[in-house]
């Protein structure tokens, strides 16, 4: 793969890490009330577990916010 | 003394006559009372739980209208949803992620049954044109459902989602399934439509990866700038799948809710007439007692006159 150009790229980010990251610093400009609200929502919580020939191996929790 | 003895073992037999019918089998007044108590209980508990689902149903539609128009621009590409009753799955490619989306609740009548039935005919149309598929499931009972009849082809699951969900959620979702898709040819989500209150259907979208160069490729006839296409297919290929993942989701949501409201008013009308029928009985069996409890004065009475 070549060089990247896009500086998401280059920071070792994907581009939905970049877009969502972007979206925060958005929000975060936003005034009261609305930005405790936009800040609500866009948090998110759920278990992953990677599966192993038919067994299911340990529940590591994601969230974020 | 022979009298004595005459009301004696008539109470006895009565009473002998009560306790063989309890030990039958055949339910007391006092059963049948607790019965009708418990299951009153149980008829108010769904009543609420409908209660609840029908306004969580709300915000869950308004979600979906937002998130309709969000996706629109994903569906040009992919094209719509399709349904997955009588479909042949033959535009499956050799290697296909499928991406079921479930619940992680139960009492949701039967969407996650639907479901796991829709992957197992993915799976079985599949394997006979030999193809191969691998899961990655989402929610609680669509994993344990799976579990027994796909465990091996299962890579990763994602269970106690938080309700609602949000684009975050969606995007860290695309990502993880993108970390694990890595050699396969196509992402097949498979997941419920939110059709109205009453109805659902199981629809399925196929995510292919862009091509960025030699036959096939994609999106020829737009000019790319400033990156180069490659690169900005990439990304574009990341945000197309969270997207789709972010509208299925919302309408899974939906289809859930609508689901559950359907299936707890089942529960309340089966649940009252249940009521009627034991109420019945019951007054019944009420009755019976009294009547065996007359006799038994009457007979003492006439026992003493005699």
């Amino acid at each position: 793969m070549s060089t990247p150009t896009t500086f998401w790229r280059l920071a070792g980010m994907s581009y939905l890490q970049y877009v969502n990251k972007a979206s925060a610093v958005v929000v975060n400009a936003l005034k009261e009330p609305a930005k405790s609200q936009a800040l609500a929502r866009m948090e998110y919580s759920f278990n992953k577990s990677v599966w192993e020939a038919g067994t299911q191996g340990k529940k590591v929790p994601m969230k974020g916010a | 003394m022979a009298t004595t003895m005459r009301i004696a073992a008539q109470r006895a037999s009565s009473r002998a006559l009560a306790q063989m019918v309890q030990s039958r089998g055949m339910a007391t007044e006092k059963q049948i009372f607790n019965q009708i108590q418990s299951t009153k209980n149980i008829s108010k508990i769904t009543a609420s739980m409908k209660m609840v689902s029908a306004a969580k149903l709300k915000g869950d539609e308004n979600r979906l209208a937002t998130a309709k128009p969000f996706n629109l621009w994903a569906q040009s590409i992919t094209g719509e949803p399709k349904v997955v009753e009588d479909a042949d799955f033959s535009e499956l490619p050799q290697k296909t992620l499928v991406v079921p989306l479930t619940s992680d609740k139960g009492l949701c009548g039967g969407i996650n049954t639907f479901i796991t039935r829709s992957v197992k005919e993915i799976v079985k149309k599949t394997s006979e044109e030999g193809k191969t598929v691998d899961i990655v499931v989402v929610g609680d009972k669509g994993r344990g459902q799976m579990r027994r009849q796909f465990g091996e082809k299962i890579l990763v699951s994602a269970t106690e989602v938080q309700a609602p969900g949000s684009y975050a959620l969606t995007s860290t979702l695309a990502s993880e399934i993108m970390s694990v898709a890595g050699d396969y040819d196509a992402i097949c989500i498979v997941y419920n439509s939110f059709v109205n209150a009453a109805v659902y259907k199981q629809v399925y979208k196929v995510v292919t990866p862009f091509v960025t160069e030699g036959e096939g490729e994609s999106l020829i006839s737009y000019e790319f700038e400033p990156s180069t296409k490659s690169e900005i297919l990439n990304d574009l290929g990341e945000y197309l799948l969270s997207s789709e993942i972010y509208e299925a989701w919302m309408d899974g949501a939906a289809a859930e809710q609508s689901s559950r409201m359907t299936a707890m008013e089942n529960a309340s009308k089966n649940a009252g007439e249940m009521i009627e029928s034991l109420t019945l009985q019951y007054n019944r069996a009420r009755q019976a007692r009294i009547t065996t409890e007359l006799i038994e004065i009457i007979s003492g009475a006439s026992a003493l006159e005699g």
